[in-house]
């Protein structure tokens, strides 16, 4: 075996060292895929991030679609420990895909202090919401309702005529608008499902 | 970016593109509101015969200062400012 001996223990370090690299190159690669992963984001314009810049040229050229009827049902919901009433002046619209359309809201405040709610909504059925596009409304931005006040909301909204083509959409006529008004306090997150980070009021578009 | 990789529907929530709309705390504009709503109802809430009506409401709130004053083939009125054009001349 003293012959062997240094051969083996060559071998040994060297199996050794190449694991050790190999262990260290991939530690590092988890730490480098942070950055790395947020700039290919970035690029990409995934998850959310680049829909803050609409074409609203789309807007001036599209064309209502007269065959496919769509009727948009309204929801509004508090979070139970918002004690503003906020409801829908009107319970449904119905509408043409490529039509931009208004909508109201009513929120009153029934107590004694002011209270800035923020609001943030869903669009149902899910295939539905990439066509779904609101020009104006009145959420991700905190609204401050003073005691006894009452406000009326408006959201001016259209669907996108792309609607019409999508096979999946097909048996689709009803789409479902839900808004959700939380109290905005320091440190509220507003639930986003999709979203990485949650959607901070200092981020609402201009 | 998880959803993905857990195979789930995200819900897609998009900020609005123009922003919020300043809050019409003093009631300013609310009687283009009621016009537009009783139109909705007299016609089986169908946004496209009321049009003229949201045409209306936004009016007054650019007026009020309660909107950026657009074009109206911004907001998807180019018809009915083509048709008013035409009315007038």
């Amino acid at each position: 075996m003293a012959q062997r001996s240094p051969q083996l223990e060559y071998k040994k370090r060297t199996i050794i060292y190449y694991t050790s690299a190999i262990i260290i190159t991939m530690i590092g690669a988890g730490y480098a895929a942070v950055p790395l992963y947020k700039i290919f984001c970035q690029v990409q314009g995934l998850g959310g991030q680049a829909s803050t810049g609409h074409d609203i040229s789309k807007v001036t050229t599209m064309a209502p679609v007269k065959e496919r009827s769509i009727k948009v049902i309204f929801n509004a919901d508090t979070a139970s420990a918002m004690q503003w009433n906020f409801k829908p002046q009107q319970r449904e619209v119905n509408l043409l895909p490529g039509e931009t359309a208004l909508a109201f809201y009513t929120a009153k405040n029934p107590t004694d202090k002011p209270i800035i709610g923020i609001s943030t909504y869903n669009v149902l059925p899910y295939d539905a919401a990439q066509y779904f596009n609101k020009i104006q409304c009145f959420c991700f931005e905190e609204q401050r309702l003073n005691p006894k006040e009452q406000v009326d909301m408006p959201v001016f909204f259209y669907i996108d005529p792309d609607f019409v083509e999508d096979p999946a959409l097909s048996n689709t006529d009803t789409i479902y608008l839900s808004y959700t008004f939380f109290e905005a306090k320091d440190g509220l997150e507003l639930p986003l499902p999709g979203y990485n980070q949650p959607y901070s009021s200092s981020q609402a578009v201009a | 970016m998880s959803s993905y990789t857990f195979n789930q529907k995200t819900i897609k929530v998009k900020p609005p593109e123009k922003g919020s709309f300043p809050l019409d705390h003093e009631g300013e504009c609310k009687i283009p509101m009621i016009k537009y709503m009783k139109c909705l109802r007299d016609n089986k809430m169908s946004n496209t015969i009321c049009r003229p009506d949201a045409k209306e409401y936004f009016q007054c709130r650019m007026q009020h200062g309660l909107m950026k004053a657009e074009d109206w083939n911004k907001l998807g009125f180019a018809d009915l400012d083509a048709k008013e054009f035409k009315e007038k001349t």
